[in-house]
């Protein structure tokens, strides 16, 4: 038996993609649409020994040619003929979502309608008449819950059957005998002059749908129209009539059409679907009177984002400390079965020190998007984006709807640049690229903590908050001033969608994390494993040179380097090999401090392999100076460790003493502050680069956040000084 | 009136929808059109507004409000 090909569409926020994770599970596979920035996601899975194969198109609430996942949808439909279409609608909110149905329909879509989420559709006191609409409409209509199992069984049963025999829905649509005439009339025009001609690929669609788009002055089937030769009568008739709806409607013809669609609709649902007299006031429109209070609202917002990152970081940090535990214990062993030599140090201290020193940070990120998911999926952040967007509005001139890309940007930076796809003008949404980077992510966090814990102990926490406001602040204040400059201009209209609040699914939560937690371990797995090699053979190079001294290359490029820092209080060469690389990469400026010190202060090669000789040594140093650092730590560090943390940074002993040669506490906060705004890492730009579709962008951005991170740095550092630090 | 002026709970309908072009198509996708029947869920002056059409909730910006034009429908 052939496989059946199905698509899943709907409007955002109806639970699709909770479908088709149930569906498809983890044999999925997520890309992006051919030449657009436009996710796309396939999967496939067994229903009565007959293979299906699923993509879920991007959520929209229209098939125009207004966004490129619009296009993108419509195009599948047309090009790829899926052989059903499962239109999930959102039960409660039927009558708009209905909208997108009837417009699959005037494709002559096959379709099959799953009505979702129907409790809370019946907590707002609707009643659904299925029968009828199924009849109205000549398509199956089935209530499921995405979330469970509900009426699963009987939806692939329907798709199987509609599979074999397709439901004919064009006749059911009725527009009224105007719109209706004049399409009828652009038809036959188009049929007589150009339907002849099946090169053009675009006619797989019906004639019919073709005269309504050209009435409502679609660019893209116009321009395939002027594109065949032959459509000068049908555009010029398609004018005609346009003017004709102007004159006697005094609307265009689009509001025409928008308005026979609705019209329809309405009809549809005053036959199926039973309102209550008064609205019944939802569970969701309480928590929204609180949450989206004048008052209360921003407080609240920002006590969640509180709560997200001390949830992130008190199960995140332990967990890191049994990834550190794993690979200093790796390294041992490695050098231990190796013995000492080039080899080894290749890879002890390139690659696993490098590496390693990176995927410690795995569980923190891991666990703040999966919070930040649920955040998402509850319908939370749509809050979010209300309750910011007075304020956002008054300084930044964004809407609330750019602030959702900037709390991704607290994890990381590239699914925050990401998600600006969410933002439809083309100026805010570099907008808001340009400053997501300025958002503290977790990448930059090891720093912090690295140097917080050396040098300001008892204020770690607050010192590390200091810098997340700074970056907010930074941020708002450099999009005020493109605004004012370079994005001269109207904002976009701010207009979306508060979807009522759902309790998100494990699954849904888990499968979202994952997608954008991926993208970090393949950081850490390739760019970040090339760059830890890179760093290793540069500090060993030239050959006989002592590891990572400054006569290597790595120590001269620092040192030719290091006085333009100089003013910033961090003028040794050390400091910025550090910042070189972590411009590769942030979280490689600790892994760079490592692999720089993890020599010890004897140089003699291979540390892991010295220290890991003599753990009673380390032990009992570590024993006094570490206590300061690690009471406040708040990281990692159980006393059953100590005895094995000889590799791990911010424990070891003449690592920190490294640290406090090098820097003050002066100096060391202007390190952080420069490390915090200064060029977004390679990963970061790269996206900029891809979503773009320029380097003119990434260049920009490179190059004014260095200036921003130099003049913020030097006031920090001057000012501290005078006011003697 | 313009929707920017409405009071929270009172049902109205769009007479004129001020926008022009693309984003005029977006606000009847999304269910704001000329005599479509909505209602204001909040209304705090400044910041967006939350809607109710047809049953779902839109926000939208005071500004894009401000083009809208509403009338009391007692219906």
């Amino acid at each position: 038996m052939d496989k059946i090909r199905i698509a899943l569409a709907g409007n955002p926020n109806v639970g699709k993609s909770t479908l088709f994770n149930r569906w498809t599970g983890m044999r999925q596979h997520v890309g992006n649409w051919p030449g657009k920035t436009v996710e796309k996601k396939e999967g496939t899975f067994q229903y009565n020994q007959q293979e299906i194969e699923v993509v879920d198109l991007p959520g929209n609430y229209s098939l125009t040619a207004y966004s490129a996942e619009e296009v993108v949808s419509r195009d599948y439909i047309v090009d790829e003929k899926p052989d059903v279409i499962v239109n999930v609608i959102d039960a409660a909110n039927i009558e708009r979502n209905l909208y997108l149905t009837v417009q699959m329909m005037e494709l002559g879509a096959n379709l099959v309608l799953a009505l979702n989420m129907n409790k809370f559709a019946r907590e707002k006191g609707l009643k659904i008449n299925k029968k009828q609409l199924s009849e109205l409409l000549g398509v199956p209509v089935i209530e499921i819950e995405a979330v469970d199992d509900t009426g699963s069984d009987e939806l692939l049963e329907n798709i199987a059957k509609v599979s074999k025999s397709p439901n004919i829905v064009l006749d059911r649509l009725e527009y009224g005998n105007e719109v209706s005439e004049h399409i009828q009339q652009i038809e036959e025009i188009i049929n007589q002059d150009i339907s002849g001609d099946r090169d053009i690929p675009m006619f797989d669609a019906p004639t019919s749908w073709i005269a309504l788009k050209l009435l409502e002055d679609d660019p893209e089937i116009i321009k395939k129209i002027e594109e065949s030769g032959k459509g000068q009568r049908v555009l010029g008739n398609v004018k005609k009539i346009q003017k004709h709806f102007n004159d006697v409607f005094g609307d265009d013809a689009d509001a025409a059409i928008t308005d026979a669609r609705y019209g329809f609709i309405a009809g549809l649902v005053s036959e199926s679907v039973k309102k209550p007299k008064i609205d019944k006031i939802t569970r969701s429109d309480l928590i929204d009177r609180i949450v989206t209070h004048k008052y209360l609202g921003i407080p609240i917002f920002l006590i969640i984002m509180w709560l997200t990152f001390q949830i992130t970081f008190t199960l995140g940090d332990p967990l890191g400390g049994y990834i550190e535990q794993g690979f200093a214990w790796l390294g041992e062993t490695v050098a231990a079965s190796m013995g000492e030599g080039f080899l080894t140090s290749f890879i002890v201290d390139g690659i696993i020190g490098g590496v390693g020193g990176v995927l410690v940070f795995v569980p923190i990120i891991f666990i703040l998007f999966l919070v930040l998911s649920v955040l998402e999926d509850s319908g939370y952040l749509a809050r979010a984006a209300f309750v910011m967007d007075r304020f956002m509005h008054k300084l930044v001139g964004l809407h609330g709807k750019s602030f959702i890309p900037m709390i991704l940007g607290f994890g990381c930076a590239v699914p925050g640049i990401m998600a600006t796809r969410t933002l439809e003008n083309e100026r805010d949404r570099f907008l808001t690229m340009l400053i997501v980077p300025f958002m503290s992510c977790s990448a930059r966090l090891p720093v912090y903590a690295l140097l917080a814990a050396v040098f300001f102990s008892a204020y770690q926490g607050w010192v590390i908050f200091s810098l997340y406001i700074l970056g907010i602040v930074v941020a708002i204040i450099m999009a005020a001033i493109f605004k004012k400059t370079i994005f001269k201009g109207m904002s976009a209209p701010f207009v979306m969608e508060l979807p009522p609040y759902r309790i998100p699914t494990a699954k849904g939560a888990i499968i979202h994390m994952w997608e954008r937690g991926v993208l970090f371990l393949k950081k850490a797995g390739t760019l970040i494993l090339a760059l830890s090699v890179v760093i290793w053979a540069l500090s060993s190079l030239p050959v006989g040179v002592e590891y990572a001294s400054q006569e290597s290359i790595t120590g001269q490029i620092g040192t030719t380097l290091a006085p333009v820092f100089a003013p910033l209080g961090f003028g040794q060469w050390q400091a910025t090999v550090a910042i070189i690389y972590g411009f590769l990469a942030k979280e490689v400026v600790v892994s760079t401090f490592g692999i720089l010190y993890g020599v010890g202060e004897e140089g003699s090669g291979g540390t892991a392999t010295e220290e890991a000789a003599n753990p009673e040594f380390t032990g009992e140093q570590a024993s006094s100076e570490q206590a300061s650092a690690e009471s406040s730590a708040g990281s990692a560090s159980g006393e059953e460790k100590a005895a094995e943390e000889e590799t791990a940074p911010e424990e070891d002993p003449g690592f920190i003493s490294a640290i406090q040669e090098l820097f003050t506490p002066l100096s060391a906060y202007a390190y952080m502050v420069f490390i915090l705004l200064y060029i977004p890492c390679l990963a970061t730009l790269a996206t900029i680069r891809r979503e773009t579709n320029s380097w003119k962008w990434p260049a920009f951005a490179a190059g004014y956040t260095f200036v921003v991170a130099y003049v913020v740095s030097l006031v920090v550092y001057q000012g501290g000084l005078l006011l003697g630090f | 009136m313009s929707l920017a002026m409405a009071a929270e709970n009172e049902n109205l309908k769009i007479v004129q929808v001020g926008h022009g072009g693309k984003f005029k198509k977006k606000l009847s996708e999304m269910g704001l059109y000329k005599d479509s029947q909505i209602k204001v869920i909040k209304n705090d002056i400044p910041g967006p507004l939350i809607v109710d059409v047809k049953g779902s909730r839109l926000i939208i910006g005071r500004g894009q409000a401000q083009k809208i034009m509403v009338e009391g429908n007692n219906e």
